[in-house]
């Protein structure tokens, strides 16, 4: 059943209140009312924590947290004890990078069309001593060089990269690249905070060891963020931010910590964040992921179109909308980014983002100029008469 | 370029709203960047020339496209212009805190001082008009007025007093000056004159004053109305004579000849006063021949 976008967007309050064209979404997405309402009931109705007292409201917190854990870990196709909870896509990538030991191997693999988020763990860890990053090819049309491959050996200890790019919305081919790291004994992170929120992700057919995501990119609240990992991968991470309910027993001269999850997740958790996300994986359910990825790849397709049809734009990445999500980077000749962002807002109320995306070694890879691009990035929100009053002004702004 | 422009502006707003500040400490940093030859990475610039863009295009795209290409030319025109206009306004302000006019010592047209230079604005050769006070007095007060003018009605209370506190002394002359840009303004001067002709000229210029706005709205419609309500019993047949057209003429021809540029203008035995503050400073003028 296809997507009736129309109708879901009675359930966004900021679209009728602003009437803004919101197609920044890969910055942060919009959300329904029903995760506005879910997190707000934390602070209404629960407002205790969870885990350490043992009052009423401190159970039902703990079982509002604990059954939203299960209802995120099912939304990726994990288990509930292989979900971490972090405070964002960032801090469960740092987790992982910073955490892992690499005494018995250095090297990590990597794209130079990651986001920062990514990258600098890894270069800071280099910076350190720690590890030595290597990078895989890019093709001129942003996808990977799977020739390069060949750089995943026995002494690469983990590759970490992207599920979906935020620079042209392709996927990387996560399936040969877990092989070739498995094959290697590498573990593999992958960054999915553009493809857990785009399209059906199932942690188990994947085979990464780890995945992280934000909520806030899936309708989900700000300030959380999930780790999923296999378990035995999470047996190898060192502690990272440690504090109350990481451990089992504490003296002054050992402590015993807890297995993940709740190893990692020290102190005070985000509780009216994780209760925000499982309705967020609610709504997506509701909505049906297969049925969101035909929608963007009808979107990517429109937005490719318009932007095809203006002389002189430039489109970074493959042009097939069959490889993206509905995410297209590109620029308007004889137009700075920002400039077009600012006048499509001035003129249309579009939301659009401009510059490196945090991604600046990305944007260079896929040949954009050191200014950036314009990045159009569409959801489960955003209508077909959108991208016809985005096309008007993108027309209309690059004949300037 | 154009955080020059932008830090006076939001600086000025900054003194009436809050909301202006962080706009004009933004515009401060790009300016200090640009003095210390360093490049304004704040994006106010952009912004600025976004919202500029945009709101041009709306009215016209080829217009858009010509200011986008030559953005830094008028960038540059009009900070210039800005230094220039900061220039003769800090020049303006000196002369009128000095000499009481924007102009200095030799006057001149000054939106903040009703005292005019004579140069421009010459004194009517006659007193025909509509009249009040001493018709023998030393003293002439001559008004060029406009019964749809706002300014005009706004001066009328302090020609009031003038007439009520030194009448005796003061010969009163008003002309009508029919302003093509006042909706019904040579069709009330009509109206005043063919209520003078039933003697009740003050009565109905009173009512178009107060009534203003509905005269511009109405025209023949609310003059015949104040009419009724002054039981003017030959209005309507004076008012389609044309019997007063003459007058109008010769009050337009007198305009031209005084050089009269807006209304109310006022003559105090042959000085000019124009502007916002023309009727204070007219009776100041009359206080001064008056020895008061």
């Amino acid at each position: 059943m296809a997507l009736d976008a129309k109708k879901l967007r009675a359930d966004f309050p900021v679209l009728s209140s602003s009437k803004t064209i919101y197609f920044d979404s890969a910055c942060t997405s919009l959300k329904p009312r029903a995760v506005i309402d879910a997190e707000a009931g934390y602070y209404s109705e629960l407002s205790a924590c969870a885990g350490r007292s043992h009052h009423s409201l401190a159970k039902k917190t703990e079982n509002a947290f604990e059954s939203s854990r299960e209802k995120i870990a099912r939304f990726v196709g994990a288990k509930p004890d292989e979900l971490v909870f972090t405070k964002n896509t960032t801090e469960a990538l740092n987790l992982v990078i910073r955490s892992l030991d690499y005494s018995q191997r250095k090297k990590v693999i990597s794209t130079p069309l990651e986001h920062h988020s990514l990258l600098l763990p890894i270069m800071e860890q280099q910076r350190r001593g720690a590890v030595k990053m290597e990078m895989l090819g890019v093709l001129p049309d942003g996808s990977i060089d799977e020739s390069s491959l060949s750089a995943i050996d026995r002494s690469t200890a983990l590759v970490a990269m992207h599920h979906t790019t935020n620079t042209t919305g392709m996927a990387a081919p996560l399936e040969k690249i877990v092989k070739a790291a498995h094959d290697a004994g590498a573990l593999v992170l992958v960054d999915s905070a553009q493809g857990v929120p785009h399209s059906r992700v199932d942690f188990r057919r994947l085979g990464a060891d780890f995945l992280a995501f934000s909520g806030h990119k899936m309708c989900g609240p700000t300030g959380i963020g999930c780790l999923v990992g296999k378990k035995e991968a999470f047996e190898l991470l060192d502690t990272f931010i440690v504090g109350g309910e990481t451990v089992e027993t504490v003296s002054l001269s050992a402590v015993k910590w807890k297995s993940a999850p709740k190893r990692f997740e020290a102190g005070i958790q985000n509780y009216a964040g994780a209760i925000g996300l499982a309705a967020a994986c609610d709504y997506l359910s509701r909505a049906g992921m297969q049925n969101i990825e035909e929608h963007e790849k009808r979107m990517a397709r429109a937005l490719i179109e318009a932007i095809k049809s203006i002389p002189n734009s430039t489109i970074y990445g493959d042009q097939d909308a069959s490889k993206r999500c509905a995410l297209v980077s590109f620029n308007l000749k004889g137009v700075q980014p920002h400039q077009v962002a600012l006048m499509a807002d001035s003129m249309s109320k579009i939301a659009l983002r401009s510059g490196v995306f945090c991604a600046q070694p990305g944007m260079e890879a896929i040949g954009a100029p050191k200014e950036g691009a314009v990045r159009a990035s569409l959801y489960l929100y955003n209508t077909e008469e959108e991208v016809r009053i985005f096309s008007e002004t993108m027309q209309k702004i690059a004949r300037l | 370029m154009l955080c020059f422009v932008a830090l006076g502006v939001f600086l000025f707003l900054s003194i009436f709203s809050a909301k202006y500040r962080p706009l004009a400490r933004r515009a401060l940093d790009c300016v200090a960047k640009k003095a210390t030859l360093r490049p304004c990475d704040t994006g106010l610039d952009e912004e600025i020339k976004a919202a500029s863009l945009s709101g041009i295009m709306k009215i016209s795209p080829g217009a858009a496209t010509f200011v986008n290409r030559h953005f830094e030319a008028f960038s540059l025109a009009f900070t210039l212009l800005f230094f220039v206009s900061l220039f003769f306004a800090a020049q303006g302000l000196y002369n009128f805190v000095i000499y009481g006019n924007c102009n200095g010592f030799e006057g001149g047209f000054c939106i903040y001082s009703g005292v005019q230079n004579e140069l421009f604005l010459k004194a009517p050769t006659s007193l025909d008009g509509v009249s009040a006070g001493n018709p023998n007095a030393n003293i002439t007060f001559v008004e060029f007025g406009c019964y749809t003018c706002p300014y005009t009605k706004a001066a009328e209370t302090g020609v009031h007093d003038i007439i009520r506190n030194y009448g005796s002394e003061v010969h009163y002359v008003y002309k009508a000056f029919p302003l093509p840009s006042h909706q019904y303004s040579k069709e009330a001067a009509i109206a005043a004159f063919c209520a003078n002709d039933e003697g009740k000229y003050w009565e109905y210029r009173a009512a178009l004053f107060e009534n203003q706005t509905d005269v511009q709205l109405r025209g023949q419609a609310a003059f015949s109305d104040i009419a009724r309500r002054l039981n003017l019993t030959g209005f309507d047949a004076c008012y389609s004579s044309g019997k007063h057209n003459v007058d109008i003429q010769k009050s337009a021809d007198e305009c031209t000849a005084s050089g009269i540029y807006g209304t109310p203008t006022f003559f105090v035995n042959g000085k000019a006063f124009a502007g916002p503050g023309a009727i204070n400073d007219a009776e100041k003028e009359i206080k001064r021949l008056l020895g008061k």
